[in-house]
């Protein structure tokens, strides 16, 4: 086991440095203070994101068995917090912020961690009832549900997205039969599709997705974004000398980070980094998978798919494989809430990694493969 | 479920993860190595910018040894405004309101300019002075902006306004030195290339090309500011008190050539030439042709003399007045007997002059004339210098040989009405009148100096000293032109009263008044002409312009120290220092 720890650990160490280095190119073209952004990021890391980590991986991952539960109602309090008006910080029309202080936390990162945590714990209880209409389908989705509407309410649809297609995988992995699954996914998709179609915004950025040169103003942020991919090349214009980050591509610090890497970096950087992700997804399956109980499974599955799928969205969007909605590239975007909740998260793959079979390496997969050549 | 359905529903969620990892990865490389060439240019192109910079103009510097500037580029702005802008802010008339105040404009006229929905550009107000354009900026007013740009500054305003010319709105001379000189003045324009952050904010660590372009040379004139002063002031003088429609005076050093001072009424401010009308930027000096009357008989003294047909004592009878000639009377203003050839000048005998002049021959009166320079331009280095109207003897009417020499028939500008004079004055030789002495750079190289020089020998030493004594005794005692003495000082010169031409015949009221002279009479440093258009009630060239001559003379004199011992006079002065600066 030690080696997929250490893996996991230099993905996530390898990640953060890229981050770091990236954020300071980037917001060292914004405003006065040029270290602005990286010393708050590198406050966020040191104070709170790496002390959170160790703290995690000690600890036996069982306690969010239970501890899941009151979380998942701090959790849904905050995020109707958030929603007060006075208590909520509102930016570019959502809110999504509680400020304390200094700093500015973002309650739906946490809450995501609860979400995992509570849908494991439920399913690895309920799993082997996964075929019930009830036990299996409705109850896990009415729980997910109440978090779907706060976030919707906010509005961040990207975290609701995100929080939907985790939780229902963690049913499918947990046991909920897959008709069921199948029937939920397309209402899901319908009830996304209204949404976009009710709001005028949101169906522009899906258009301006679809059509790019029809909608030169909704598909700003696309066309620049590419255009930093295409500047790159193989090898990059060099560390520091990206000139989308000067404004021409909005949000480049956090949500479009990526694309600066392509920038400076070129080809060779940007799929560096897309392998560290693969990478950090393999570690994290192959420790989720030889965890001692179905509750560690499916906690570490989850995790690995939040984290896998918030990177490979956001990179989509990024490429223009998507259409634009607010997600950050974990590890490396700037913001305090998803390093110190991304780090948390993989502070609890440690700790479930510790708690596997010990000299098993990897002989519970082969095991598992030996299974899988019977059916 | 079981191990073995999760291990598969596992799989399957790593297999679909994995695969679109795969797409993305596939998608990066096309990215990064898909566009072509043309397509990063595009690129760069938005990221990239050029902005051409002003050239500063030359100044233009008086030649007093001051060097006191006449023209000079001042920093400005044009106001300018976005009336979408300003529209969208809902700011119409607070800004129209308070530009109108700022600027002293009408607040309808601003208030119209901004109301124009979907328009982005307007022009406000243009050549703000820096100090109130900044005032401006200060305020803060949404889609008002400033656009740099040089005022071209006349500090002086309308003094010497036909020789310096002004600069339009292009930046191109269009009249005077500004024009002759433009290719000089100009100064070549500087430019910047670089690159720009996505709020067209310049990235200056990331600068290319920085050229400060070069400014324009410096022109110093010969034109003496302190007596181009005088010059305008009596002239105006002149204007008031003989009522006359214009007024125009030359004052030239003969021995160069050089034009001292060259003054035209009515004139017009530099600094306000947009209101100013083409009467008034009319540069009468060298760009109107008159019919001169007596005030060229000198040219046909100097060449009857110059070829030994006659001297001083010659005696012609001057047929008490009236002179039949061809069927076609010839009149004096005052009727004589016989006189002297120097009596004749004296009294400016229409027939003594004819007579002498029938002597003389068509062909040679019209080569004299020629080489006075009558008749063709004299190549002053000024826009608009007219040629006279002097036709070769074929094309002359039966009494032309009477009437051409006693200036009529023939018509001159008031530059060759002077250059006769100085031509005199310089012994005979008659020199190229110019008024740039030398172009400088910025650093003082010299690139372009006028030297003096002769353009022909007209007459003879000693018949130019017989000329200048002439010349001398018509402003004495019963002289036309004694009203252009002034104390102390020993002028020669001659009156000019001419009738207008006009539709059917020459005017009875209509006259041009001149004089045109030189001074000291025997050892001539100024010459001068003065001409007045239409003064009235009183006309005689000898009433009109020959006081002005001996005021605008005198204190010319005292400035050139004209006046006894001129070892140590302010003339010789500037005389040596050009001699030291390479002449």
């Amino acid at each position: 086991m030690r080696r997929v720890d250490t893996l996991l650990r230099f993905a996530t160490t390898s990640l953060i440095l890229v981050g770091l280095v990236i954020l300071y190119s980037t917001s060292s073209a914004r405003g006065s203070d040029p270290h602005f952004f990286l010393k708050r990021q590198l406050t966020w890391l040191l104070l709170f994101g790496v002390p959170s980590f160790y703290f995690v991986s000690v600890l036996d991952y069982r306690i969010w068995r239970r501890l899941c539960w009151p979380m998942l109602l701090v959790s849904a309090l905050l995020l109707a917090l958030v929603l007060i008006p006075g208590i909520g910080i509102r930016v570019k029309g959502s809110a999504r912020w509680l400020g304390f202080g200094p700093f500015r936390i973002q309650p739906s990162e946490f809450a995501k961690i609860a979400i995992i945590a509570g849908m494991a714990a439920y399913m690895s209880r309920y799993g082997r009832q996964g075929g019930q209409f009830l036990k299996g389908l409705v109850y896990p989705i009415a729980g997910l549900g109440i978090f779907a509407v706060l976030l919707v309410l906010e509005p961040d649809y990207g975290a609701t997205l995100i929080i939907g297609v985790i939780g229902v995988a963690i049913m499918f992995a947990g046991g909920t039969r897959i008709a069921y699954l199948v029937v939920l996914m397309v209402s899901g998709l319908g009830a996304f599709g209204t949404l976009i179609l009710q709001n005028p915004n949101r169906l522009g950025r899906v258009k301006a997705f679809l059509f790019p040169e029809l909608y030169p103003d909704q598909a700003y942020h696309l066309t620049q974004s590419l255009y930093a991919f295409y500047l790159g090349g193989v090898t990059g214009g060099g560390l520091g000398n990206s000139m989308q980050k000067r404004f021409y591509l909005p949000e480049a610090h956090t949500d479009f980070i990526f694309a600066i890497i392509a920038e400076e970096l070129g080809l060779l950087a940007s799929s560096a980094v897309l392998l560290l992700f693969v990478l950090y997804f393999v570690c994290g399956m192959l420790i989720s998978f030889r965890a001692p109980d179905s509750f560690g499974r499916l906690l570490g599955f989850g995790i690995t798919l939040m984290v896998g799928l918030q990177a490979v969205v956001n990179i989509a969007v990024v490429t223009g494989l998507a259409p634009t909605k607010g997600l950050a590239l974990p590890f490396i975007s700037y913001g305090g809430s998803n390093l110190i909740s991304s780090l948390i998260l993989t502070g609890i793959l440690i700790s479930i990694s510790k708690a596997s079979v010990p000299n098993g390496d990897l002989s519970s997969l082969a095991k598992a493969k030996d299974r899988l050549r019977y059916c | 479920m079981n191990d073995r359905g999760m291990l598969f529903r596992f799989c399957l969620m790593g297999f679909l993860m994995l695969s679109v990892s795969t797409v993305l990865g596939v998608r990066l490389a096309m990215l990064h190595l898909g566009p072509h060439e043309a397509r990063l240019e595009q690129i760069e192109r938005m990221h990239r910018f050029k902005q051409d910079l002003l050239g500063r103009r030359g100044t233009i510097v008086d030649g007093s040894g001051t060097t006191s500037l006449l023209a000079l580029d001042m920093a400005a702005d044009h106001v300018v405004a976005d009336p979408q802008v300003v529209l969208e802010a809902d700011a119409l008339i607070p800004t129209a309101s308070r530009l109108a105040e700022l600027l002293d404009l009408e607040v309808d006229a601003v208030a119209v300019k901004l109301h124009q929905p979907g328009r982005r550009y307007t022009r406000i107000s243009m050549f703000v002075p820096r100090e109130l354009s900044r005032a401006i900026s200060e305020e803060n007013l949404t889609g008002v902006f400033m656009r740099p740009a040089h005022l071209r500054y006349y500090p002086h305003g309308a003094l010497a306004c036909h020789v310096l010319g002004f600069v339009n709105h292009e930046g191109v001379g269009s009249a005077g030195v500004e024009q002759h000189y433009d290719r000089y003045l100009r100064g070549r324009p500087g430019v910047i290339q670089g690159r720009l952050d996505a709020l067209r904010r310049e990235i200056y660590t990331e600068r290319v090309v920085a050229d400060p372009g070069d400014p324009g040379h410096k022109i110093e004139l010969t034109i003496d500011q302190h007596i181009q002063l005088v010059v305008e002031r009596e002239l105006d003088a002149l204007l008031s008190s003989s009522r006359s429609k214009a007024a125009w005076a030359i004052v030239q050093d003969i021995r160069t050539g050089e034009i001292l001072a060259m003054a035209s009424r009515p004139a017009y401010d530099l600094n306000d030439f947009r209101h100013s009308t083409a009467d008034q930027r009319l540069n009468r000096a060298i760009g109107v042709n008159f019919e001169p009357g007596s005030s060229l008989k000198p040219a046909a003294f100097a060449a009857a003399l110059n070829e030994g047909i006659v001297t001083p004592e010659t005696v012609f009878h001057a047929e008490n007045g009236s002179w039949l000639y061809k069927g076609r009377p010839l009149r004096d203003v005052s009727a004589q007997g016989y006189l002297t050839v120097t009596e004749g000048l004296q009294r400016s005998s229409n027939i003594l002059t004819a007579k002498m002049s029938l002597m003389l021959g068509n062909d040679r009166l019209y080569q004299y004339f020629r080489d006075f320079g009558l008749g063709q331009p004299l190549g002053i280095d000024l826009p608009g210098e007219e040629a006279g109207i002097f036709h070769p003897p074929e094309r002359w009417y039966g009494i032309s040989p009477t009437r051409i020499p006693i200036g009529q028939g023939i018509a001159t500008t008031a530059l060759q009405l002077l250059t006769v004079q100085s031509t005199i004055a310089n012994d005979g030789y008659r020199m190229r009148p110019y008024v740039v002495r030398r172009i400088l750079t910025a650093d003082g190289e010299v690139v372009m100096e006028n030297q003096p020089s002769v353009v022909a020998r007209v007459i003879r030493s000693d018949t130019a000293a017989t000329m200048r004594e002439l010349l001398h005794q018509s402003t004495l005692d019963f002289g036309t032109g004694r009203r252009a003495v002034f104390a102390g000082m020993k002028v020669a010169g001659k009156t000019g009263t001419a009738q207008k031409p006009g539709p059917g015949g020459y005017s009875n009221t209509d006259y041009i008044a001149s004089f045109a002279g030189f001074f000291p009479a025997d050892d001539p440093v100024i010459a001068m002409v003065i001409v007045a258009d239409e003064p009235r009630p009183v006309t005689g060239g000898g009433r009109v312009a020959a006081p002005v001559f001996a005021a605008i003379g005198e204190e010319v004199s005292r400035y050139l120290g004209l006046y006894g011992d001129r070892s140590s006079s302010r003339m010789q002065m500037v005389q040596s220092s050009q001699d030291v600066s390479g002449r």
